[in-house]
This record gives structure tokens, C-alpha cells and sequence, in this order.
């Protein structure tokens, strides 16, 4: 059993590294990746060709690893290896030299500081590399004829590799990171858009000379934007101001402004942010609205008491109404 | 203060209240910016806008040009700006002659000469930086190649400027290599940073020129949707809000805790480049908020030579 495990080891590791170095060569190749790692070492004018040559090499080996056999497969595995252990080396001096320097393994989402964990994992890869030397399948082969204890090893080794991953946070954060509203860069063609869809440009398309606004502007959260237009003989400045987030509904507003006394003729749009309750809104069913009330603390309506409640909260009905609309109620 | 950026306060204000769009403050009636007519021992003559002033000197008035200078150095022609002394607009306690800012990135040298471009459309200006400059500038701005940043003060001679003392650390590394900033994630209505100054008038015809009298700032987050021309702003390092031209800013002096409401007049595309730290008391955020007008910096109690003040920056809440 021992020899089948090991010998499975060894050959997840074909496929798996050859998928890394793919994944580390595609994140190189992206726009503003270089000045990390090996790169921060060399100058400036040279940190892009250094990249890109560390990416060509990636790529070679993953394609080596995943089909060459005999005494290529052989070579490549050993250089991987190489790859590896020569990375190790690099990532210390460059700590060394700069302590603020991301390791670029995985291009732009290799920011965060060179650590233990980085270095652990470059190593852990060079061993993983060396164990593969003297295997007979190659990668594609391994990767086309899985067995159970190829997918449970390939579990606890990615588990193992996101755990000394800092690129795995780095990515969440970026997909999940919201950016306050204010500071979000936004198109102009995003706000017009969001705009035309608004009730509130609806109703004023009658007044407006053009679609096109003569002025946009931004306040943090808002962008706003003016056309001419004219009202009942009057040459009024219609302007919208548009949320750059939050629900659409209350997103946009506007206001028409006489132009000749500067005074607003007409304001359109939310101007209240409370949660309205009451008859706009749709009441509560009788139960949520029990089971609301016996969560604020309000004593709930027991049978028999329901008159002793002020009337209409939670929009429930008058005092003195039939018991069986009571009993109805509590439930 | 344009008609332009007094409109769009007013539908601001119009839409989401008017604590979203304050009115700008007037500058100080102590600052004063014109042209030396004369200046003699005990009385500098300058010529404004509200036609010839006089401003008596104390003992304890200081005049810099360039350095600390006698009052007899100071030559007729030179742009000065004065601050008064507390008493009103008679004594002079403060008094800068040809004062002359440069901030950008370094695009040429040659010998002691450096093509600065500051990235907002603005000309290029042309520094010099004299030997007896020289070590203190270097000590500071050790790489004057291109690629890396400047800030310097110094005098205008010739419309060249000529560095008299550095203002800021220049960052170890070109423009081009500038680590991302980190995203943020909270914000809030205050933000503490440094306050620079520059000069929309560059020294010429202070006496004519309205610009060299206009309170305002540069901001260094602006809008690129609502901007006419060109703004190189990169995302600055403090959370600043995006805004546009027009916008006011109500702005703090930690350090002597005077406030004004300043409108904001064009990019400050360098301001935005810079992650640096301002020596002088009050707070210690790294991150410029804004440049300030020269009358609008020396109003709120910055000194021209230091280059910096630290300050709080509140944009008025636009949740309407």
C-alpha cells in the first residue's frame, strides 16, 4: 500500500507543478506584474524582458512536464527542480535587499511582502520537482487516467499550497473589496446610462433640449449633469444628480432651475432615506408582523388584549376588531 | 473663482443641501500679493490690485528671498507676498520676494539644469540648481535624473526657478516603479494630509494678474469625466473623494488651527505622485490633500519657504 501512495505522490506532482508554472506565467504576462521578485533586482529598463523571459521558461517546462518522456521528460523535470531551488536563493536576497519587495511568483497578486510562508513554498515545489525525476508516465498521462489516491493526495497537497498562499487572500480581496462610493472611479457613459433608465429622466425628456448633458461634474458620491432646457416659455438648467452606487430607485435626482433667477422651479427624486412604512409600502402579513412585535418587546397581541394596543401599529387593524381576527393575528 | 465653478456649488447645492456646497471663504485680509514698487529700510511700497500699498517693517519682520534678506535687498519688479501682522493691514510681519516652486518629475538634466514637468498641461519649467544649492538639495533629492520626482522651493531669475532649499524627500524609486496603493475600504468625511502651495500666476504681473490673487486649491483626486485637459493624476496614497473643479474644501491648519473653505480651481496631477510626510507640528499623515494658491497657503498660516503645512480636509457628507 506504502509503495502505491508514494509512487501516487510523485506523479500528481507532473500535472500540479506544470499547471503552477502555466498559472505563474499567465499572472507574469499581465500588464504591471514586473518590478517583483527576480525582477527587483535588475534595472529598471530591463525588468520587463526579465520578466517576460522568466514567463517563456515557465511556459517550456509545463509543456515539457506534461508531454515529454524519456530523457526530456527527464531534463525538464531536473530543471524545474533547478527552477525551484534557484527561486528559493532569489527570493532571500531579494528580501534581503528590499523587505517591502512582493515575490512576483504569481505576477501582480504577488504584492505582499516576501514572508516565511512564500519561501516554504518554493521549496516544498523543489522537492516536489526532484521526486518526480525517474518516473516513467508523463503529466498528460497521469492527468488523463486519475485514480482515488491521485485525487485525495491532490487534495491535501492544494490544501497544503493555499494555506501558504498569500495570492489566494490577495485575489479575495480583490473580488470582494468594495470600494468606498466616493472614491470609485466611474464613465461618464456608465452614469448617463444608468441615467436614461431613471424615472426620473422620463419625466423630464419633454423639457430638455438634448440628450447630451453641457456640463458633468462629481461630488464624492454623486455625479452630476446639466442640459438646457425649456419650461412654460422659460429657459430652465435640468440637472441630475446621479448616485454613483446604491439601489437604482433612489439613485437619481434631479432639479429645474430658471435661469434668469436662479430660483428651482422643481425638484424630482428621493429626498428621504427613512424606511417608509405605511400605505406605499406593502404591509406586513399578520403573523411577521405578530412575530415582529413579540421581538421588539411590545407584549405581542395575546388573546383578549388586542385593544390595549395603539391603534394601527404595524399596520394591524383597529382596536375592538372580531376576536377571531385576534386570534388570527397571534397566530 | 470662476462663474463655471460658482454654478455647479449652486445645482449642487440645489440638489443635495447646502452644507454639500459651502461658499469659499475670502482670502485673509493680512495677505497681500503684489509687485515691489520700493522698499527701504523701514517701509516696503507694493503695487496691487487695490492700487499702491505700504507695509512698515518691524524688527521682527522676516523678508526671504531665497533666503533670509535685509530689507534693502529686496528689489522693484520683484513679486511679494506680504502677511501683516495682526494689528490690520499696516505692518508687515512676513514678506516673500520672487518665491518659486518646483514639483514633477525630473524628464531632462543637463549640468545643474532639470526640465521639471509638473503632469497637469502646465508648461515646463526649467531648474536650476546652483552649486552653493547643491549639497542641500542632493542631501534630500539624491537622484536628480530622469524619472524621479522633485519638490523644491526657490526664486524666479530670468523665468527659470532657481532651488534654494528642498521641500520633501523624493521617493527612492522613478514614477514608473511607484508600489500600487492599497485599496481602501473605509472612508471617512476628514482626511488628514499635508497642504502645499504653487502659484497659478508663475510669478509674473502679480499686481494685474487675478490669478495670483485667487484663493483655491489644486486637488489631486480629480474627476477625469468633468476635467477640460489633461490631468497625469495617479490614485493618491490617502482616500481623497473624486470631485470636480468648483467643489470647496474646508480645510484645518493643525499646526496653528486656522480653517477657510477653499474652491477647488484645477489638478494637482503631482500632488497625487507623492506619499511623503510634512516635518512641520500637528498630525503626521503621509498623502497631499491639496495645493493651495500662494495667497490661499500663506492665509492659512503656511509658510512659503517650508513648502508644507500639516491639515485636515473635510468635504461636506453628500448623502443629501
Amino acid at each position: 500500500m506504502f509503495p502505491e501512495i508514494l509512487a501516487a505522490v510523485r506523479e500528481v506532482q507532473l500535472p500540479l507543478l506544470a499547471v503552477l508554472l502555466l498559472l505563474g506565467a499567465a499572472a507574469k504576462a499581465a500588464p504591471r506584474s514586473e518590478g517583483t521578485g527576480a525582477a527587483a533586482l535588475v534595472p529598471q529598463r530591463l525588468r520587463r524582458p526579465v520578466t517576460l523571459a522568466t514567463c517563456l521558461v515557465e511556459v517550456v517546462l509545463a509543456v515539457a512536464l506534461l508531454t515529454a518522456t524519456g530523457l526530456w521528460g527527464e531534463v525538464a523535470r531536473v530543471l524545474t527542480a533547478l527552477l525551484f531551488a534557484v527561486s528559493v536563493c532569489v527570493l532571500l536576497v531579494v528580501r534581503r535587499r528590499d523587505p517591502e519587495a512582493g515575490c512576483g511568483c504569481f505576477g501582480g497578486l504577488s504584492r505582499e511582502p516576501i514572508g516565511s510562508r512564500t519561501l516554504t513554498r518554493a521549496s516544498l515545489l523543489a522537492v516536489a520537482a526532484a521526486s518526480t525525476v525517474g518516473l516513467a508516465p508523463h503529466g498528460w498521462e497521469v492527468a488523463s487516467t486519475p485514480t482515488p489516491i491521485h485525487g485525495v493526495v491532490l487534495g491535501v497537497e492544494l490544501f497544503l499550497l493555499a494555506w501558504l498562499s498569500p495570492e489566494l487572500r490577495e485575489a479575495y480581496t480583490r473580488a470582494t473589496g468594495s470600494e468606498p462610493c466616493a472614491l470609485r472611479e466611474v464613465s461618464s457613459r456608465r452614469t448617463l446610462r444608468r441615467l436614461r433608465r431613471s424615472d426620473v429622466w422620463q419625466v423630464n425628456t419633454s423639457v430638455m433640449f438634448s440628450t447630451e448633458p453641457e456640463d458633468t461634474w462629481r461630488h464624492g458620491c454623486w455625479r452630476f449633469l446639466r442640459f438646457d432646457g425649456m419650461r412654460h416659455g422659460r429657459r430652465v438648467d435640468v440637472v441630475y444628480a446621479v448616485r454613483v452606487d446604491g439601489p437604482r430607485r433612489t439613485g437619481v435626482r434631479a432639479a429645474l432651475v430658471d435661469r434668469e433667477s436662479g430660483a428651482v422651479v422643481a425638484t424630482f427624486g428621493a429626498v428621504t432615506t427613512l424606511d417608509l412604512q405605511g400605505p406605499p409600502r406593502r404591509l406586513p402579513r399578520p403573523r411577521q408582523a405578530a412575530r415582529r412585535d413579540a421581538a421588539e418587546g411590545r407584549g405581542g397581541a395575546r388573546p383578549g388584549t388586542l385593544a390595549k394596543e395603539p391603534p394601527g401599529e404595524a399596520g394591524r387593524g383597529m382596536p375592538g376588531g372580531p376576536p377571531r381576527e385576534a386570534q388570527d393575528v397571534q397566530g | 473663482m470662476t462663474d463655471s465653478g460658482q454654478e455647479r456649488r449652486r445645482f449642487t447645492a440645489a440638489l443635495l443641501g447646502p452644507e454639500a456646497a459651502p461658499e469659499p471663504t475670502p482670502v485673509h485680509h493680512r495677505v497681500a500679493r503684489g509687485v515691489v514698487v520700493d522698499s527701504t529700510s523701514y517701509m516696503l511700497c507694493l503695487a496691487t490690485p487695490n492700487g499702491e500699498e505700504r507695509f512698515l517693517y518691524e524688527r521682527v519682520t522676516t523678508l526671504w528671498r531665497g533666503g533670509e534678506v535685509l530689507p534693502t535687498e529686496l528689489r522693484p519688479g520683484d513679486d511679494a507676498v506680504v502677511l501683516c501682522s495682526h494689528d490690520g493691514r499696516l505692518v508687515a510681519e512676513r514678506v516673500w520676494a520672487q518665491t518659486a516652486r518646483a514639483t514633477g518629475l525630473i524628464v531632462d538634466r543637463e549640468g545643474e539644469s532639470l526640465q521639471i514637468d509638473p503632469g497637469h498641461g502646465r508648461p515646463r519649467l526649467t531648474v536650476v540648481v546652483p552649486y552653493r544649492a547643491s549639497g542641500r538639495v542632493s542631501v534630500r533629492h539624491p537622484r536628480l535624473e530622469p524619472g524621479y520626482l522633485f519638490d523644491a522651493v526657490g526664486t524666479w531669475k530670468d523665468g527659470e526657478v532657481w532651488a534654494a532649499r528642498p521641500v520633501t524627500t523624493q521617493p527612492p524609486h522613478p514614477l514608473d516603479a511607484s508600489p500600487r496603493r492599497p485599496p481602501v475600504r473605509d472612508r471617512s468625511a476628514t482626511v488628514e494630509g499635508v497642504a502645499t502651495w504653487y502659484d497659478p500666476a508663475w510669478g509674473r504681473s502679480a499686481h494685474l494678474d487675478p490669478r495670483a490673487h485667487t484663493p483655491g486649491a489644486a486637488y489631486p483626486a480629480l474627476d477625469r469625466a468633468g476635467h477640460e485637459g489633461t490631468c497625469d493624476r495617479r490614485t493618491s496614497c490617502l482616500p481623497l473623494p473624486l470631485l470636480s473643479t468648483g467643489a470647496t474644501l474646508g480645510l484645518r491648519n493643525d499646526c496653528t488651527g486656522e480653517t477657510a473653505v477653499v474652491p477647488v480651481l484645477g489638478c494637482a496631477a503631482a500632488d497625487s505622485w507623492f506619499c511623503d510626510l510634512c516635518p512641520s507640528c500637528g498630525g503626521h499623515a503621509a498623502g497631499r490633500i491639496a495645493s493651495l494658491t500662494m495667497t490661499s497657503f500663506v492665509a492659512l498660516g503656511g509658510r512659503l519657504e517650508a513648502g508644507c503645512f500639516n491639515a485636515t480636509m473635510t468635504v461636506a457628507n453628500q448623502e443629501g
